[in-house]
């Protein structure tokens, strides 16, 4: 909403400095996004009349032109299409600089005709952006008056307003918070207009179907209007908005819209047939052409005005409350006018604005809500500022249906004020507040008020509403700054996963973080899992679905960066399988150790397996890797895929990326590891330090090299009895003598007695037990 | 005898062919040993002289050895020392350095902060329902505030949420006041995508209820964070403002200078308020007040460090992500 500091000068008087003001409105929540300053039309512009316009020979569009500039008749050139007889426009005089243009006019010779002078623009002049022709003004102005006299520069405050606060879409409903923080009197446009008489005759006719939908509809007649270009202070003002005059009867509605909040349309009475208008829900399959020149099929949610069809129906006009049709406004020879002003449900219109992608200067309002009660008074108003642009009669009677529901009033206790606010206002000076936003205040009461709020305050409905209202009048800068003495004691969990991030950046991991957009041509290159989730307004196709994995964002990454001879990437996210969960991911590719002057250390699978075993240390968890089936990790080498098992529960896999997907990224090769949060610690306790010495076994298996090394561990440990307490490979061989396909694994066992030295006999014992162990599985000892 | 031992002992080598000549003269088999062998066969007048003597070569000899010990030790401590030198200067060996991401690392310290102050670390999910990320925090249907946060859809009707507090109601659903929590996490808004505008961001989020909570309290909770962040005695600012969940509402700034243009100017952070009745109504909760106030990570992580764009986040290019290291 642009509010020019003029207009609100009208309404509440003279306003300090331009930063003042500007803070002033901040501390009312009206925030300001930026100040303007607009020029005036430039010194040596005068109103002037064209009184001859004749082609210039030589040319196919410059037209020659004598206009009276209130003194005497010059000459001008004008290659503009409304260069005609009887237009009021702007001349630049010889000598005039039009910053705008950056242009100095001098009298010159244009294809032999002298032109003494340029008829300008309204972007020339720098009033506004237009340059489809010359300005137009009405003719309430002595020709050869000075335009920076009637179009002076101006400073517009950019506020960015609070969808609650519909009020102030208007400059009234600025002005009236402004006036109420300042102490001053309101002085409001209307205060003098009277509504028409509801029980007068005026050939007018309102019928709504659906009340609920449009709870006040007035038409207001208007009869013997010429229409044409609006005065200069008109257009000044509609400029400053932001907008474009057209013509004086659209521009009063416009300048309504924005003055009082209050939307309103202008019918030319001939269209609306036996002089009835219509407020009803669209018919299924009727369709309106709008004033944007497109055509809309209308949906039965649709709210229309229409008029009677002579065949008992009724034919839709226009887009209640969004946009009036192309064919019922008024138009250059429009004399009698219908002016519709109306209250409709917000709901109804936000959604038919939506359905149909149009956003307007009505909707904007009617959707946040207009004053349900201001119909009547807005219709006497518009028209009278319409009579007095466009002349023409007001009529004196007005056709209405409807009406405002009472506001409801809300208990107020002055004592909350300070409660929440914790600062002192008197209770009279709250009253005071109250009542200059237009609140009604019984206090009757010591801390039990009665206040109303009034029409055009939607949002004020429960008391806190009101004790914001008094806060923000005695401004936000007199809170104190206090800490609550709470008995509360915070858990100290990390639901952030804190200590991981660190320990995996510490280990040389750098922390990316990716969208959780992807696309499912971007997840089957990865080969991760199908899409669950699926977005119904995505910001195109490769970001309409929610990831289902972490790892495929990591090699993106790798992808990202071919330059780097290393890579070591994690990353902590939610994927979105059912239910969402918390997951870490992690990719290892090119060197894992280098200098660059000696030969890299290739990352390799036990780097990876490395890893996980350190952070389970860390936690004292029991991890468990066990080969995977490679139909359930896809993504991996078949030969290099590993399911892990934290503290017996299967949190998620690692291995080497399939060499396909690699290729897919253009990637060398690379190790990725996810898993499921968090990765749980367990409890930490301490035992006595063994005191013992242990006794040590080596036995060498030989079974085929698809048996992973985990079997043989468990076959070991479920054999070597209870005082084993350590196993560990320490040789893997193939080849001669062994057979293909067959392999030796040197695994070395130790065992210890809690109080005693074991004795050899008890240790070959075991190792026997293990030994027949081994063999009942198949497989067999390698002597020596 | 006496020169030709001391020959033997100045061309030993090494200490093996040191211990060769010991051996030679000195070991059982050795020539004095020997010769003191001998003295037993001489008559007595001879023997104690003899006896001098020989002593006295073999004590020469001995120590020639040592002599020679010590020289071989030296020399061969001086080539070890030689063999084992490195070029110090050389690069050293190892994989990448490794570092948290910057908005990570804000978050951390931001926690940090309100851990400090008493608060509580929850999180919770990014794909959500209207209801608790609209509904339940008095974004009535069809109102226009809800146009205001742009948001997300999943074909199946839920969302992905547009701020962290929905996080205020699954936390009141399930704990009794008072308590003092603090929300960090993802949100998502459907806009155009610029320097400045992620579809996907990162918010903190406190929240405060009690039987007595103020508008004071909540402003100084945002001068203890301002405190902490900035420095001692930094400036605050509220203005009144409007979000659906409080009444009531703000937003607040902090003072504080650009450290690019070294102006002093607000800025501005985030939105705040006193929990709206409807938002406690929801979570069935009464006769309590409360104050919640939260803020974008990304511009905190932004202005300070002279982020010039916010993509660069999401980008994961290492020339970037390796410029995250070091303290805050």
């Amino acid at each position: 909403m642009n509010v020019p500091r003029s207009w609100l000068e009208a309404l509440v008087g003279p306003l300090p400095a331009t930063e003042e003001v500007v803070d002033l409105l901040d501390g009312l929540g009206l925030a300001v996004e930026q100040v303007v300053e607009r020029p005036a039309i430039p010194d040596g512009v005068v109103l002037a009349e064209i009184v001859e316009a004749t082609p210039v020979e030589a040319s196919d569009h410059l037209i020659r032109a004598v206009v009276d500039d209130g003194t005497q008749r010059r000459t001008v050139v004008s290659g503009a299409p409304n260069t005609t007889v009887g237009l009021r426009t702007a001349l630049a005089t010889p000598g005039t600089y039009l910053p705008a243009a950056d242009l100095t006019v001098e009298a010159r010779e244009l294809r032999g005709v002298p032109s003494d002078g340029m008829l300008c623009s309204p972007r020339e002049l720098g009033a506004y952006d237009d340059a489809r022709g010359l300005a137009a003004f009405a003719d309430d102005l002595p020709l050869g008056t000075p335009l920076a006299d009637v179009w002076p520069a101006e400073t517009v405050f950019e506020l960015e307003l609070t969808p609650n606060r519909a009020d102030a879409f208007g400059v009234l409903g600025v002005a009236r918070d402004l006036a109420a923080k300042l102490g001053r009197e309101l002085a409001h446009p209307a205060a003098a207009d009277r509504p028409g008489d509801d029980a007068g005759d005026d050939g007018l006719a309102v019928v709504v179907e659906d009340p609920a939908a449009a709870p006040h509809v007035a038409l207001q007649r208007i009869d013997g209007v010429r229409v044409g270009p609006s005065p200069a202070w008109l257009q000044h003002r509609l400029a400053a908005l932001g907008l474009r005059p057209r013509t004086n009867v659209v521009d009063v509605t416009n300048y309504v819209t924005h003055e009082l909040g209050q939307p309103s349309h202008a019918y030319d009475l001939r269209v609306l047939q036996d002089g009835v208008l219509e407020v009803r829900p669209a018919r299924s399959g009727e369709r309106v052409a709008l004033l944007d020149g497109d055509t809309y099929d209308l949906d039965p949610a649709d709210l229309v005005i229409a008029t009677p069809d002579g065949a008992g129906g009724s034919t839709p006009v226009g887009l209640a409350g969004v946009m009036g049709g192309l064919h019922d406004s008024v138009r250059d020879d429009t004399t009698a006018v219908a002016l519709e002003v109306a209250h409709f449900d917000p709901v109804r219109i936000r959604a038919s604005a939506k359905r149909h992608g149009l956003h307007t200067d009505a909707h904007l309002r009617f959707e946040r809500g207009v004053d349900p009660a201001l119909p009547p008074l807005a219709a006497a108003y518009t028209a009278r500022r319409i009579a007095e642009v466009a002349g023409g009669t007001v009529h004196p009677a007005l056709s209405r249906v409807g009406g405002a529901p009472a506001p409801g009033a809300i208990r107020f206790r002055p004592s909350r004020v300070p409660f929440l606010m914790a600062f002192d206002v008197p209770p009279a000076t709250q009253r005071t507040y109250l009542e200059a936003l237009g609140c009604t205040v019984d206090a009757q009461e010591d801390d039990a008020w009665t206040v109303t709020p009034p029409t055009w305050r939607f949002d004020l409905g429960i008391e806190e509403d009101l004790v914001e209202e008094v806060g923000r009048l005695h401004g936000y800068e007199h809170i104190g700054a206090t800490r609550p003495d709470l008995a509360f004691t915070p858990r100290r969990t990390d639901p952030t996963h804190r200590a991981l991030r660190e320990e995996l950046a510490h280990e040389g991991f750098h922390e990316v973080i990716h969208y959780v957009f992807t696309g499912d041509e971007a997840l089957a290159r990865a080969r991760a899992p199908e899409a669950t989730v699926a977005l119904a307004n995505p910001q195109g196709v490769e970001r309409s679905r929610l990831r289902t994995a972490l790892y495929p964002g990591l090699l993106d990454a790798a992808a990202g960066n071919p330059q780097a001879p290393s890579l070591a990437l994690f990353e902590v996210g939610r994927v979105f399988l059912e239910p969402e969960r918390e997951r870490v991911a992690w990719l290892l590719a090119g060197a894992y150790a280098r200098d660059g002057w000696t030969p890299d250390t290739p990352v390799a699978w036990p780097h990876v397996a490395g890893l996980l075993e350190r952070l389970a240390a860390r936690r004292r968890a029991d991890l468990t890797l066990r080969p995977a089936d490679p139909d359930d990790v896809p993504m991996l080498h078949p030969g290099v895929a590993a399911r892990v098992a934290w503290n017996g529960v299967d949190v998620g896999f690692a291995g080497r990326v399939h060499p396909e997907v690699a290729d897919a990224y253009g990637l060398d090769g690379a190790f990725v590891a996810e898993l499921d949060l968090p990765l749980a610690a367990r409890r930490l306790a301490v035992a006595d330090v063994a005191r013992q010495p242990y006794a040590e076994r080596d036995l060498a298996v030989v079974a085929p090299d698809d048996v992973p090394y985990a079997d043989l561990e468990t076959l070991v440990r479920g054999a070597a009895g209870d005082r084993l307490v350590e196993v560990f490979p320490f040789d893997v061989y193939a080849g001669a003598p062994l057979a293909d396909g067959e392999r030796s694994v040197a695994i070395r066992m130790r065992w210890r007695h809690p109080e005693r030295a074991l004795r050899d006999e008890e240790v070959d014992a075991d190792l026997a037990n293990v030994v027949a162990a081994v063999r009942a599985a198949g497989h067999s000892i390698r002597e020596g | 005898m006496h020169e030709e031992a001391r020959a033997d002992v100045e061309a030993a080598e090494d200490l093996r062919a040191l211990q060769e000549v010991r051996v030679k003269w000195l070991g059982k088999k050795g020539r004095i040993t020997q010769e003191l062998k001998g003295l037993g066969a001489l008559p007595s007048d001879e023997r104690r002289e003899a006896g001098q003597r020989i002593h006295a070569v073999k004590e020469a000899i001995e120590a020639a050895i040592e002599a020679r010990r010590a020289t071989i030790h030296r020399a061969e401590l001086a080539a070890r020392l030689a063999a084992e030198r490195v070029d110090v200067t050389l690069p050293g060996r190892s994989g990448p350095a490794g570092g948290l991401h910057l908005l990570t690392k804000v978050t951390h310290h931001l926690l940090d902060v309100f851990a400090g102050l008493g608060y509580e670390v929850v999180t919770g999910p990014e794909l959500e329902t209207d209801h608790y990320n609209f509904g339940a925090l008095n974004f009535p249907p069809e109102h226009p505030a809800r146009d205001e946060q742009d948001t997300f859809w999943t074909r199946d009707g839920r969302l992905l949420r547009t701020h962290t507090s929905p996080m205020q109601v699954r936390y009141m659903e399930t704990h009794a006041p008072p308590f003092k929590v603090v929300v960090p996490g993802k949100v998502f808004r459907n806009e155009a995508v610029d320097a400045t505008h992620e579809a996907q961001f990162h918010q903190l989020e406190a929240l405060v209820v009690g039987e007595r909570i103020t508008m004071a309290d909540l402003r100084g909770a945002i001068q203890e964070m301002a405190d902490a962040l900035f420095g001692e005695g930094t400036r605050t600012r509220l203005q009144p403002t409007f979000f659906p969940f409080v009444e009531p509402g703000a937003e607040f700034a902090i003072r504080w200078t650009h450290p690019k243009t070294g102006r002093d100017e607000w800025l501005e952070l985030g939105g705040c308020g006193m929990v709206h009745p409807n938002v406690f109504a929801a979570a069935g909760y009464e006769g309590v007040t409360g104050f919640a106030f939260g803020f974008g990570i990304e511009r905190l992580a932004m202005v300070p460090y002279g982020v010039p764009d916010i993509r660069w986040f999401y980008q994961s290019d290492l020339r970037v992500l390796e410029q995250f290291e070091g303290a805050l």
